[in-house]
């Protein structure tokens, strides 16, 4: 990557840290208490609030992994911090997507939903870390430019 | 049979003694001196072998006491098979030690050690030519996690006393004497 | 003949000619990341999304999707009461009753089971929980196993966790048996092979067949008390490592260190996943169907009251259970049927909460008992093949003690934050 990508970069994942670690620190304080909801951000761990702390272990980790991963970001160390940040959003955001699927298909009564019923599973609040996940996806690109560079 | 583990001082040859045994037994002093040596068991094939943590050296021309513990061990333990760590970024100055215990007719495994740090240096080592013209089994290893020791196991059993004059004709007749060894 | 530190230079450089080149290799990304996962204090937090993937994963495809999605309704709402009322017989016939619907009493009368829970008969309760639940799980199980193992993950997390249990005598590699007895503790007790001495195969199928509950159980239990499943891995989780500990000291012979291939990462084949995952589900379910039907049909006839031994034996032993466990007489039957399977004993446990005779915490301490009492007799007769005399009897001793003073440890606990 050229210098001018490296400088974006730093910007761009030194911003998304710190989101990171703020969202981390909300689902750390949802797991002490109950969890919450506010608007469209779903902090309550769903059906199984045991999995609300890990979640924010996990979430602050990833925060700290994007921050450190800042300083001489083009270093190939450096970007692994970053790619491996996103590695684990991509692992519990997938799961939590997972998690609406298989909650979608069979009925409340019936074998199979309903078509309303199918939609309205996709439906907002979302969890933090669904949030993260479209703004993660930028460490593609900057993979393949590396990936341009070990050729 | 024993194993000895010789190479430099920070090689990390005590976190690849670890990786091998796993469990310490502190041997510290050798008699009538300050050196400490550590020694262990490991599993070899079904049978425990004792394997003795030498105290680092850079020559068995030695200079300090802890070299000269380390060549006195080697000395006492004419029967043993000697890992030799190497710290892989280094190559030339570990293969100093590595020739002088083949040298001496010790059946040797060398060990290209930090192997990860080569990759960081930018440091391309040809592994497979090096065993051919050493003619003793050479494994990449990175201790810290743990690749390459299951092969490096496997191939103590198999090396051998080799002799100097043949690895000089393996790297001095160029490619094809290389391969003839 | 030795050379002169000059010809030994000289052949050295001929050497390093032919051998290295420098900035021939360039550190890629994928060692980057491979160095990330080892090391302790980046390799953690990944250890733990990951292992958050796998029970993700797990809960929602076997629980949500396959159990509670369709196999309840099939089980509850058709197939149960079809044979209800085409089976011949009907409520208090002795056949059917084992077959079908035992029944039970509420407020002196003998009324049908509403769910294959209750039922507990061969074709409901025993056909449920093999096909309706534990099949779906351990269907989870190995597909995220093999998915680390192909990826080339596992051998890392062995080596992560090698350093932290090294402080306790353990060694990592105890991570890819325990881990693979969590599917089913038969491949666990089998992988304990690999081990190299005596000493290490004793201790590692002592823990396993003790602490280590299997795939269909852990599918049972997540259905029926989900949120007590992190408390439950918990409690086996410092008995395992507290155990483990006592065990290494007191057990005489060496604990060398297990040296493992750690393969680099790479992409996994579809072709070996599907593969694997066919050749570990269908030998679960050879073992697991026979077992399941059987042990239905034992307990089945121990509670018919005809025979009354279900009965006697709560009479007996209930006294026992509480005082020392503090778990109600009727957990005797569950126990027994935990000597055949822990997810069908785990079923039946189900059965008695459903009729409300627990508090929660004996809920709690009942699922842990069942999970450490006693190896399945399957695990049972593969720890008579795999070890000696002497060993197994030191295994089911030490099972024994275990089992004593760690359920009566649970006990005490509970006593003492006033649950119990």
């Amino acid at each position: 990557m050229n210098e001018g990508e490296e400088k974006l970069g730093q910007i761009y994942f030194a911003i998304l840290g710190a989101v990171a670690l703020a969202f981390g620190a909300a689902e750390l304080i949802a797991s002490a208490s109950e969890g919450f909801t506010w608007g469209i951000l779903d902090s309550s761990g769903g059906a199984d609030p045991m999995f609300l702390p890990w979640r924010a272990i996990i979430i602050l980790s990833v925060g700290f992994f994007y921050l450190s991963s800042v300083k001489n970001f083009a270093e190939i160390h450096q970007l692994a911090k970053a790619v491996m940040a996103s590695i684990m959003i991509w692992i519990v955001a997938g799961m939590a997507i997972w998690s609406r699927i298989a909650g979608s298909i069979p009925g409340e009564e019936t074998w199979f939903n309903s078509l309303e019923g199918f939609l309205a599973s996709y439906a907002p609040p979302y969890c933090p870390e669904m949030f993260l996940l479209p703004f993660s996806l930028v460490i593609v690109y900057y993979v393949l430019k590396e990936k341009e560079t070990e050729k | 049979m024993k194993i000895l583990l010789m190479g430099h001082p920070n090689v990390g040859k005590s976190v690849f003694f670890n990786r091998l045994t796993g469990t310490k037994v502190f041997e510290s002093n050798y008699p009538g001196t300050t050196v400490d040596f550590t020694k262990g068991w490991m599993r070899l094939e079904g049978e425990d072998v004792e394997l003795i943590d030498v105290p680092g050296a850079f020559s068995l021309e030695w200079k300090d006491q802890a070299e000269e513990v380390a060549v006195k061990m080697l000395e006492e333990n004419r029967d043993s098979v000697v890992v030799c760590v190497l710290d892989a970024s280094k190559v030339e100055r570990g293969l100093y030690l590595a020739l002088e215990i083949i040298e001496r007719g010790y059946p040797v495994v060398v060990a290209l050690n930090m192997w990860d740090v080569t990759k960081d240096k930018n440091i391309g080592i040809d592994v497979e030519k090096l065993e051919r013209i050493l003619g003793v089994p050479v494994v990449a290893t990175t201790a810290i996690s743990g690749e390459g020791f299951k092969e490096l196991v496997s191939k103590i059993k198999e090396t051998a006393p080799v002799k100097i004059e043949k690895i000089i004709k393996n790297a001095g007749g160029g490619e094809s004497a290389a391969v003839s060894g | 003949m030795p050379l002169s530190v000059d010809e030994r230079w000289d052949l050295i450089d001929r050497i390093s000619k032919q051998t290295v080149e420098f900035g021939a290799y360039k550190h890629t990304l994928k060692d980057a990341i491979a160095e990330l996962t080892v090391k302790p204090l980046t390799g953690l937090p990944v250890a733990i999304a990951v292992i958050y993937g796998f029970w993700s994963f797990f809960c929602d495809f076997a629980g949500t999707l396959f159990t509670d999605g369709f196999m309840v309704k099939l089980f509850d709402e058709h197939w149960l009461p079809w044979l209800q009322s085409v089976f011949p017989g009907g409520l208090g016939n002795p056949f059917y009753a084992l077959m079908v619907d035992a029944g039970h009493i509420e407020n002196g009368v003998l009324v049908a089971s509403d769910n294959c829970f209750e039922a507990f008969g061969v074709l409901t309760s025993g056909l449920f929980v093999v096909f309706g639940v534990v099949l779906w799980a351990i269907l989870a199980f190995y597909l995220m196993f093999a998915l680390l193992e192909d990826i080339g993950y596992l051998p890392r997390l062995a080596v992560l966790v090698d350093t932290v249990l090294h402080k306790i005598g353990l060694h990592g590699y105890a991570i890819v048996p325990t881990f693979l007895a969590l599917g089913c503790n038969i491949p666990g007790v089998t992988a304990t092979r690999t081990l190299e001495t005596r000493k290490q195969r004793f201790l590692m199928i002592t823990l396993l067949s003790v602490f280590v509950p299997c795939g269909a159980q852990i599918g049972i239990m997540q259905d029926l008390v989900p949120e007590m499943m992190g408390w439950i891995f918990l409690t086996l989780a410092i008995g395992y490592l507290g155990f483990g500990f006592i065990l290494n000291k007191i057990v005489p012979g060496k604990s060398p260190e297990i040296i493992m291939d750690v393969p680099p990462y790479r992409m996994p084949v579809m072709k070996n996943i599907v593969s694997k995952l066919w050749i570990r589900t269908s030998k679960f379910l050879l073992v697991a169907v026979p077992f399941v039907l059987l042990g239905c049909v034992i307990v089945g006839i121990m509670y018919l009251p005809q025979v009354g031994a279900m009965d006697w034996l709560a009479t007996v032993l209930g006294p026992f259970l509480m005082s020392w466990f503090g778990v109600p007489g009727e957990t005797v039957s569950p126990l027994i049927a935990g000597f055949l399977r822990k997810d069908l004993a785990v079923g039946m446990l189900g059965g008695l909460m459903e009729q409300g005779i627990m508090t929660t915490f004996q809920v709690f301490t009942s699922v842990v008992l069942l999970c450490i009492y006693f190896p399945c007799l399957a695990t049972f007769a593969l720890m008579i093949k795999e070890e000696k005399w002497k060993e197994f009897i030191g295994s089911i001793a030490s099972l024994v003690v275990m089992v004593l003073v760690y359920g009566g440890l649970i006990h005490v606990v509970g006593i003492m934050l006033g649950v119990a």
